[in-house]
């Protein structure tokens, strides 16, 4: 017999999963499709299934020195309202589904779900946003990046559960963009963030992440690393090597929304055009 | 599972599979079938209710998910003054053809004009961006709104 959990508290809620091998359901914008069969057919779940919704102390965002927190049962449509949340994250909020979706799902739901095509997860690299996971055993903080290994593999424990994703203060600019079919309810072919800093006339910061074009979030500290220093000239003279960098290091796949040729040509123009805009 | 909330004004209790889909509980348990299944999953909006005066797709909503909430169907806005501002305004603009987003239509844009009584052709199309209609090319359904809202739902 599968159990229903409906716990009130985060504490109640770690004390669930440390006995119960659970699925966690949020806003149910994912699994609820992934269950789905057919109308009227109840929702195939083959293990026991612990919702969030009614952890109302979780329904939260808040700002410290260390940065912006949102408890994980915080809806998109709230972060969107919220000053406190970082514009860019809005922007990329803005451009997931549609308004009645938005009402409904999370981005501890985005991150869990861990899709290749998870539109919150690029901001969240490049920001080294992290997640707090909470248990009965005690708390852990995981940076995002390391918490997805895969699609839809994650590296959290059974009886683990994201209490809250921390945004670090970041003061750049950016340039981000999603490639879809259309403006609202697509599913990225391509997503693109890129984000600088100049100082006098030395790039002081430089931070590139890609979505939907590997099987998780490309960003590579390394090559970011190579280019960090150097004066605007000499970064803007280097664009052809930089897309080479990237190029190299993305792997995207033919699938039913795009082929790999056409990702990983806008991939590279993205990139390209963000360094000829850097002013 | 004992699930309370409020449904089209009055306060109901049900005693259903928490996971079931709020689209099954409201046409298949309650017959309430203004609220229609279009793709089942959450692409095309014909499915939308209002949960504390904001869409949602039901066809994506355990039931569990509106516990203690407001659920308004297009059944419950047919009883409220709103309602014939904004159908009325569909049926002369012809925003409304073949009628199978219509509940969905309505219900977005009376949550639209609620909150924002005199929006801009771009905030209705942003409004309005997670229903798809086959039939009238959307323009006639901009216009409905329009209407509807010089007519003033707020009141
Ligand atoms: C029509 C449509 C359009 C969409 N468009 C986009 C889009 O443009 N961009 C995009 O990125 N996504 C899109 N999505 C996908 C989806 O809406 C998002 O991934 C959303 O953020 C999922 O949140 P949720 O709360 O609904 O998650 P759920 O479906 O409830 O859960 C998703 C996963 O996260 C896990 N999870 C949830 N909460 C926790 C927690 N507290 N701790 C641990 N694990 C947890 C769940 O176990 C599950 O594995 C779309 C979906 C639909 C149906
Ligand atoms: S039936 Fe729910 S969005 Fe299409
Ligand atoms: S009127 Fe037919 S789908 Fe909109």
């Amino acid at each position: 017999m599968i159990k229903y959990f409906v716990p009130k508290s985060l504490k109640e809620a770690t004390e669930i999963l440390s006995q119960n091998d659970c699925y966690i359901l949020a806003g149910g914008t994912d699994l609820m499709v992934q269950k789905h069969r057919s109308a009227s057919l109840l929702p195939t779940f083959e293990k026991d299934v612990l919702f969030t919704n009614e952890i109302k102390e979780l329904d939260y965002i808040k700002v410290d020195k260390e940065g912006v927190h949102v408890g994980s049962v915080t809806k998109y449509e709230k972060m969107l309202k919220s000053a406190q949340i970082p514009d860019i994250f809005r922007k990329t909020i803005e451009q997931i589904a549609s308004p009645g979706i938005r009402n409904m799902a999370t981005m501890a739901g985005n991150i869990g779900n861990a899709s290749p095509a998870g539109d919150t997860l690029v901001p969240l690299n490049v920001f080294d946003a992290y997640l707090v996971l909470s248990s009965t055993r005690g708390e852990r903080k995981v940076l995002v990046s390391d918490y997805i290994i895969g699609v839809r593999k994650t590296i959290r424990e059974k009886d683990e559960i994201i209490k809250e994703i921390v945004i670090p203060n970041l003061d750049l600019e950016f340039d981000y963009e999603k490639v879809g079919s259309r403006k609202a309810e697509s599913i990225s072919k391509v997503s693109f963030l890129g984000a600088y800093k100049l100082e006098g006339n030395i790039i002081k910061d430089f931070r590139v992440a890609f979505g939907s074009v590997s099987i998780k979030v490309v960003r590579d500290k390394e090559v970011e690393k190579k280019y960090i220093g150097l004066t605007k000239e000499e970064f803007i003279n280097r664009k052809e090597e930089i897309v080479s960098d990237y190029s190299k290091l993305i792997s995207p796949i033919t699938d039913h929304r795009s082929t790999k040729e056409y990702r990983q040509k806008v991939a590279c123009n993205l990139l390209s055009r963000f360094i000829d805009n850097i002013k | 599972m004992k699930i309370n909330f409020v449904l089209n004004h009055k306060p109901i209790e049900l005693d259903v599979n928490p996971t079931r889909r709020l689209l099954d509980v409201l046409r298949e348990d309650l017959h309430l079938t203004g609220t229609k299944e279009g793709c089942g999953e959450g692409e095309c909006g014909a499915c939308t209710v209002l949960v504390d005066d904001k869409p949602y797709n039901s066809c994506l909503t355990p039931v569990l998910n509106v516990q203690d909430k407001e659920v308004l169907t297009i059944e419950g806005f047919r009883e409220m003054k709103e309602y014939r501002i904004i159908a009325d305004a569909f049926a002369d603009m012809g925003g409304s053809q073949c009628g199978f987003c219509t509940p969905g239509m309505i219900l977005v844009s009376y949550a639209l004009l609620k909150n924002n009584p005199h929006p801009t052709d771009e905030e209705i199309r942003f409004a309005l961006s997670g229903n798809i209609c086959r039939c009238t090319g959307y323009q006639a359904i901009v216009n409905a709104v329009k209407v509807a809202s010089e007519k003033g739902v707020k009141l």
